[in-house]
């Protein structure tokens, strides 16, 4: 398993549209093979951030992106929020405007890479085998593969929960958690940890607000209970209703 | 299901240390976990005991103190302790609060022998 992660990186691969290979990270193994004569009981002061080698490879990852003045958005939510979608439709309208990339994150399957790659954008897609999120290991194979362009915006969606990604710094500059109206007004509430950690909040599939109980002031209310600086963008991927704010606020980050 | 990624994380930190010191092996790992950390201890528990198996830790315990999450309110500066990101300021109810401590995730020290 990986150092840095654990969760079944022995099994993550990347691969890139169209190709029916794939292949692992490299794995680091260091030994410490000296030995001192201690033979009594004593508590060796650590003080380490357990999740500290992640936070190193993503400011690395950070320090990457800055210097090829790279846009990173980290993309979370539940399965099932429209994610993808989301980002088809928003490739397919800016793809004369921003220069992108995407790389997907799924326990299994090329299928969202497969969708994105239609758009005709960059885009390489990480399995994570039984692993629950990416790590910041991950992103940095990842974009090696892709050989990112300067100044470009890459798009990072994570594994669909609103649990485990929610720890995992990838070196992104900002993270968007996408909510449905399908799913309960609440989720803020329920997923505190995730909501904490973002800086924008997209409440997508906003043309079945007619056919769902979802109140979408109350979730913005709760959202915002959980993290004030939340910004918020109500659309649906679906007709392209409200997406005009989202693109506008996507052309005013990727010329910073 | 992190908490696995996170015990192994511990494991292998707490190994490396355990490793430089020539210590043949690890009694107890102690840990600082926040209250808004996003870990479940009796999952991380769990978690643990399987992943030491076979290394340096195998045996050990694991100390875990539990830090109480703190906050400090931007409206009127009060200080007070919160149960959930959500909280209301005591004060002024205001919802606009700097969280100061509770996020904390790390390995305080290693028992060696």
């Amino acid at each position: 398993m990986c150092d840095t992660c654990g969760c079944g990186a022995d099994s993550t691969t990347f691969r890139k549209h169209g190709e029916d290979h794939h292949h692992h990270g490299d794995g680091h193994h260091h030994t410490h093979d000296h030995s001192h004569d201690h033979s009594h009981d004593r508590t060796l002061t650590v003080e380490q951030d357990i999740l500290g080698e992640n936070n190193l490879l993503a400011q690395h990852n950070r320090g990457y992106f800055e210097a090829k003045s790279i846009f990173a958005i980290n993309l979370v939510s539940s399965p099932g929020s429209g994610k993808t979608t989301l980002l088809e439709k928003t490739l397919a309208t800016l793809k004369n405007e921003i220069p992108s990339a995407v790389i997907e994150g799924d326990q299994q399957t090329m299928n969202d890479a497969d969708r994105i790659a239609k758009t005709g954008i960059p885009v390489l897609q990480i399995n994570t085998g039984n692993g629950c999120h990416l790590d910041a290991e991950m992103i940095h194979t990842a974009y090696g593969e892709l050989k990112l362009e300067d100044n470009s915006t890459l798009f990072i969606e994570n594994v669909g929960n609103l649990v485990c990604p929610a720890l995992f710094d990838l070196g992104e500059d900002k993270r968007v958690v996408v909510i449905s109206v399908t799913e309960g007004e609440d989720k803020p509430l329920k997923y505190p940890t995730m909501f904490d950690a973002a800086d924008i909040c997209i409440i997508n599939k906003i043309d079945l607000l007619p056919y769902v109980q979802f109140d979408v002031e109350k979730c913005k209310e709760y959202a915002l209970q959980v993290n004030h600086h939340l910004e918020f963008f109500e659309v649906s991927a679906t007709t392209g209703e409200g997406m005009s704010g989202w693109y506008g606020w996507l052309k005013e980050m990727s010329k910073k | 299901m992190h908490e696995m990624s996170i015990a192994m994380n511990i494991v292998n930190i707490a190994c490396k240390e355990a490793e430089k010191d020539g210590a043949s092996s690890i009694s107890n790992i102690e840990l600082d976990v926040g209250k808004l950390s996003g870990i479940m201890i009796d999952s991380l528990q769990f978690c643990y005991d399987s992943v030491c198996k076979g290394t340096l830790a195998e045996d050990s315990t694991l100390s875990i103190n539990e830090l109480t999450a703190l906050a400090k309110c931007k409206q009127c500066n009060d200080s007070f302790e919160i149960d959930a990101f959500m909280a209301l300021c005591p004060n002024c109810e205001s919802y606009e609060i700097e969280i100061l401590q509770g996020r904390e995730l790390k390995l305080r020290a290693v028992s060696v022998n």
